[in-house]
């Protein structure tokens, strides 16, 4: 089995990207694929708790749950700082992180990486 | 941008809006004339009201199909 490493750039309410990377997440799970999540840009809202949305998918729960089931999710922290997400506001069982240390890892360890933007 | 990858097998999936190309002739004969294969993700066709739309020569597919082909059949991927 592989590594699927999947870096999202998308906010959790802008668009179907959110949906679309947890589908895969998902996907690759049951196939037995190890999957690493890298949210960069508005992508960081990925890992905001507390979120609460009223007709869409709440993102930070199934993060949560995800991690649960051994998925790592990284937000980068400059793209945090700027948005005024601070360290011990992320989801259980995701991390603020860095481009240099977790990106960069999670690419050299990545067998495929996935992008998705706007 | 497409039309310039060289490989034995080059492939698309579309995801989200990007289904509508398999729905219009024009769109799709375009894929279709420089890719071997075109996968559509069945989901984003149904939520955009073209469920069983998607044109001759393209693939309907899921998730866990769109999975084994970016992890076991094609060599690489590139996101557009």
């Amino acid at each position: 089995m592989g590594t699927l490493t999947i870096q999202v750039r998308s906010g959790t309410m802008m668009n179907m990207d959110p949906n679309v990377a947890i589908k895969l997440t998902e996907a690759a799970m049951e196939r037995g694929h190890k999957v690493n999540i890298f949210c960069y840009g508005e992508g960081v809202t990925f890992v905001k708790a507390g979120q609460n949305p009223k007709r869409f998918l709440n993102v930070g729960e199934k993060i949560e749950k995800l991690a649960s089931l051994g998925v790592e999710t990284v937000a980068c922290e400059t793209c945090c700082q700027a948005r005024g997400i601070q360290r011990g506001e992320e989801v259980k069982g995701s991390k603020i992180g860095s481009i240099t240390n977790d990106f960069s890892r999670f690419v050299s360890e990545s067998d495929r990486l996935i992008t998705l933007s706007r | 941008m497409i039309g310039t990858l060289r490989g034995d097998r080059s492939g698309a999936i579309l995801f989200e809006d990007a289904v509508l190309f398999s729905v219009y002739d024009e769109r799709r004969k375009e894929l279709l004339d420089i890719l071997d294969d075109v996968f559509v993700i069945d989901d984003d066709l149904e939520a955009r009201g073209f469920k069983g739309r998607a044109g001759e020569g393209t693939q309907v597919i899921d998730y866990l199909r769109a999975v084994d082909l970016v992890m076991e059949e094609y060599d690489q991927t590139i996101t557009l």
